[in-house]
């Protein structure tokens, strides 16, 4: 496997197993082979997706020509042992382990949420353990509420798992061992800083200790569906279960009590934990209402929607532009797209070159132009891996730092906003090796004013000397871009920059998209930069709105009411299923009063464009589960499509850096759009957050109120100093602005003008 | 392959034993005198002499078997499954559910339906509970499966209602605060064996 880090790896070997013989290659574990052998070894502590723990004990093996018993976990087989799985000795040492788990465990089984879902429940009943020979006084342990998470230590059993999945995986690192023999428990250090990362610690917990504060006691785990789905919020179509139940005694209608997922093997971020109640649940069909949408797409001279947004949905408003020729905006999509084409004109290849999995496997990782843990927390969370397995070198350059990414990010390069171009010149000409590159950018590489991008971003020589010493005698190396970039007003020439990358160097680039089906949007539609006329908007201001918030002239479903595919960020087509019911009207409705004819939205999905290398594939034959080794069938994976390549890197132009008090739009890590602001269960102060040199710039105190306008929207924001924060750059979110947050299309960072204000009026978007 | 072994139905052994019933008569004067022969027998006479002791015993000498049904009931077994009570615990008031949803996992016709909640006490506490008797096929399934012995079945056997709301609701089918010494314990299917003090093993405590 990828996290274990060891020479020699790959070589073929063949082991025995309970006399079956396996082959594997070196450099797994006796436990990894027997799993992928179908070979049950029992484990109470393992967790795929982590290192191995070793803390229960329970996957001892025998093997022959060994003395004692061996950790299959952790003990990577060589070629030709014989290994024996089953024996007498080894069930009583299982069934002692077990009865030592069971010392004191509360016999509260009749209320604890884990029960019918508890390895420990499942393996006290496995080992038949009826009779107990071992005690230990039992201690006052009281149970301690973390905010999104609770933690009981009385049923804890210091399995460890959470605290690797807060170390390894998610990199909050707020879970840690307090050790202290049978008094050991597990402690969070950053109780103020209220992670909703650790519903991921949750999630792996084998009994009951660390729950879900909201769910807790609220449903038996057996009494929920489970229905399979992709997170819709960041673009990175994280696996997940919505598991619903009818809402109450006296209200039938199902409600999702909570989301789950495959947690030995994937992981979720906060926002997708946790961010689910946000369906349309008032929609009725009127169609008074309908026939004005019906109407209002046939006048329409634009069609305005948010990225938020299934592929099917997307092609059928591509081909209603088809049909009626309107013009189709999104704009963090159309950025995204102007991006990505400017990129292809380099490499060739329609999407960028990159795989995120292998973020994880990188020995170094550049971040470039994102604030990862908010835009993408699951890509934070791979180079988090990546830097606890392989130690990697991780440079983050941004023009502000961010906290979250101290303990992570080995070298931080702050540039000054606004200067991207330049840096990206400067990245290409420090990674790009200038011997063997095509002509046309050679020239332009030599001229580069090496001294001038560095003075005026503000990235010192000696810091991209450094960066480049790093990556000495290392491979594997990731370049992570995000949204910085892509709405930048010189994005094509940054995207060739970094095309240059991709192509001449052995980086995993990694272009992330921004919130949303951003990616499937700009792979899908042909779209337009600016509004103009009667414009309806989806999920977007307009003439006339639909809206999946509830809010617009015709009710549509949210993405946790419909069915259908996302593109995700890598490069997957993940199928969503309908988890709450929904009785208005869909965008298939209105397509086909308009003269389309398809039954479903899903009869869409063999539909989508192969241009884009999408595949001829229904929705009902989409495979979405994890084989025993962890491997992911979801979907299938966008096909390789090449374009022609006739672009060439650009000179810098003068570089404008922004000056003075600068806001960055930027949502904290749970927050994507205002679907993840409709979920009740997040709770994020939609607050102007700065540093105290921020305050002394734009001259404000905190708890100010200010008014300010970004394209059109005006924000009223409590302004707070946030002691975490250097710069001058300060952090405004834009989720709580409703439909309008689609209208922000500009570059990230802006220089508004603040007006105090004595109070916030309301929340007026317009 | 043929379909002959489909078409034979002719299953099993037809090893029949056929009975001797004696003949059935076939006139009308042997039909008349089958009934007279089966009627007029001296068995009549003790069956009258019976019914005749018994009234002599009910009227004269204070001996009557007849129960007033609506006025008096007779005692019911404890084995019997009539209208489910919610016990409570004799200490301190408080019901003995504990939400644990297993009589709402285990019921065969779908029927109980429970909410649950986080207290402030940091428990689990039981918001509704409700049973649809419609549904309810009085199984003791329920019953069998609580390991509180919080839900039984009482003797409550006149299940004719305006409502099936009257029976339904948590309080309806708790026992009345103020009646709590009056609350029976449980010995009916699910109940604990009379035994089971002798079943019970030790664990070790050391200290």
């Amino acid at each position: 496997m990828s996290k274990h880090n060891s020479i020699h790896t790959g070589k073929p070997i063949t082991i025995t197993i309970d006399g079956k013989e396996c082959r594997s290659e070196f450099g797994k574990t006796i436990l990894e082979i027997a799993r992928e052998n179908d070979i049950y070894i029992p484990t109470m502590c393992y967790l795929t997706k982590v290192l191995p723990i070793g803390s229960c004990r329970m996957c001892v093996v025998e093997v022959e020509g060994v003395e004692g018993m061996i950790l299959s976990c952790q003990e990577k087989a060589v070629d030709g042992i014989s290994v024996t799985t089953n024996s007498p000795e080894l069930y009583k040492e299982r069934q002692n382990i077990m009865k030592l788990y069971d010392v004191n465990h509360p016999l509260e089984c009749g209320v604890c949420d884990k029960s019918g879902e508890c390895d420990l429940q499942n393996k006290t009943m496995e080992f038949g353990v009826d009779s107990q020979e071992f005690t230990a006084r039992d201690q006052h342990r009281p149970v301690e509420n973390w905010g999104y998470v609770s933690y009981d230590p009385a049923l804890c059993i210091m399995c460890e798992k959470c605290v690797r999945v807060s170390t390894e995986i998610t990199g909050d690192e707020a879970l840690k061992v307090k050790f202290g023999g049978y008094g050991s428990t597990i402690v969070n250090l950053k109780k103020e800083a209220d992670y909703a990362s650790l519903g991921e610690a949750a999630a792996v917990c084998p009994v009951g200790a660390l729950v879900i504060s909201d769910f807790k006691y609220t449903s038996n785990a057996w009494e929920l569906q489970k229905i399979p789905s992709s997170c819709p919020h960041c673009g990175g179509g994280c696996q997940l279960y919505y598991e619903v139940k009818p809402t109450s005694i006296s209200d039938r209608s199902d409600k999702i009590y909570r989301v789950t997922n495959e947690a030995e093997f994937a992981t979720l971020c906060g926002a997708g934990r946790f961010g689910f109640d946000y369906a349309n649940k008032a929609a009725k069909k009127k169609p008074e209402a309908f026939a004005k949408a019906v109407e209002a797409f046939k006048k329409a001279d634009t069609v305005r929607f948010s990225s938020v947004i299934s592929n099917e949905e997307a092609l059928i408003l591509q081909r209603l532009k088809e049909r009626y020729g309107f013009k189709l905006v999104s704009s963090e999509a159309y950025a995204y797209q102007k991006f990505m084409r400017a990129y292809a004109s380099i490499t060739g290849k329609k999407l960028f070159g990159g795989e995120v999995e292998k973020i994880k496997d990188s020995k170094a990782i550049i971040v470039f132009g994102t604030r990862i843990n908010d835009d993408a927390p699951t890509i934070k969370y791979r180079i988090n891996s990546a830097s606890k397995w392989h130690r990697a070198r991780v440079a983050y350059m941004h023009p502000m730092e961010d906290s979250e990414m101290q303990h992570i990010a080995t070298q931080f390069v702050k540039y000054e906003a606004g200067s991207e171009e330049g840096v990206a010149a400067l990245l290409a000409h420090t990674l790009i090796d200038g011997e063997n590159i095509d002509e046309k950018s050679k020239a332009v590489m030599d001229t580069l004013d090496i001294g001038y991008l560095s003075a005026e971003s503000n990235v010192g020589e000696e810091e991209l000397e450094a960066l480049k010493a790093s990556l000495k005698k290392r491979e594997g190396f990731s370049l992570v871009v995000g949204e910085d970039l892509y709405t930048h007003p010189r994005a094509e020439q940054i995207a060739r920059w970094i095309a240059l990358i991709e192509k001449y160097t052995d980086f995993n680039v990694v272009c992330v998209p921004p919130a949303g089906n951003a990616m499937g949007v700009s792979l899908i539609c042909d779209l337009d930069e600016t509004a103009e006329g009667y414009t309806v908007g989806y999920n977007a201001p307009g003439d006339f709105v639909l809206s999946a918030l509830g809010d617009g002239d015709l009710d549509m479903p949210a993405m946790n009411q419909q069915e259908g595919t996302l593109t995700t960020f890598d490069k997957d087509v993940v199928p969503m299923h309908v988890a709450l019911s929904y009785d208005g009207y869909v965008l298939n409705d209105i397509a086909n009063a308009l003269g389309e004819e398809k039954r479903y939205t899903i009869d869409y999905t063999p539909e989508l464009p192969r241009e884009s290398g999408y595949k001829k594939v229904c929705f009902d034959d989409l495979p979405d589960y994890f084989d025993k080794t962890g491997k992911e069938h979801r979907g299938y994976r966008l096909e390789e499509r090449c374009v022609e390549t006739n672009g060439s890197a650009e000179e810098p132009e003068e570089l404008d850096t922004f000056d003075g008090a600068v806001v960055y739009r930027c949502n904290p890590s749970t927050q994507f759009s205002p679907f993840t602001a409709k979920a009740t269960h997040l709770k994020d102060e939609p607050l102007l957050r700065g540093s105290q040199q921020f305050a002394a710039a734009a001259k404000l105190k905190d708890g100010d109120y200010v008014r300010f306008e970004i394209d059109g929207v005006v924000f009223e924001r409590l302004f707070t100093i946030d002691t975490s924060m250097k710069g001058t750059v300060a952090i405004n979110p834009t989720f709580d602005k409703g439909l309008s947050s689609s209208l922000l299309s500009s570059y990230r960072f802006g220089r508004p003008s603040f007006e105090k204000i004595d109070q916030k009026i309301g929340n007026e978007n317009e | 392959m043929g379909l002959e072994q489909f078409k034979n139905r002719n299953v099993g052994r037809q090893d029949y034993v056929m009975l001797d019933l004696g003949h059935t008569p076939e006139t009308g004067m042997g039909k008349f005198k089958q009934v007279v022969r089966r009627t007029v027998k001296p068995e009549l006479f003790v069956g009258l002499w019976v019914t005749f002791r018994e009234m002599i015993n009910a009227l004269f000498r204070g001996k009557m078997h007849t129960v007033k049904y609506p006025l008096e009931k007779l005692p019911i077994s404890p084995r019997y499954r009539a209208i489910h009570e919610m016990l409570r615990l004799l200490e301190s008031g408080h019901y003995r559910c504990i939400g644990c949803g297993l009589c709402e996992k285990i019921c065969i016709s779908n029927c109980i339906a429970m909410e649950t909640r986080y207290d402030e006490n940091q428990r689990k506490e039981v918001t509704e509970y409700t049973i649809n008797f419609g549904r309810c096929i009085f199984c003791g399934y329920c019953a069998e499966v609580c390991p509180e012995l919080a839900i039984v079945h009482g003797p409550r056997y006149e299940t004719a209602s305006e409502q099936r709301a009257s029976f339904s609701l948590f309080e309806d089918m708790l026992t009345p605060k103020d009646k709590l010494d009056m609350q029976k314990e449980f010995e009916g299917f699910g109940a604990v064996s009379p035994n089971a003090d002798e079943n019970i093993k030790k664990t070790p405590l050391a200290y």
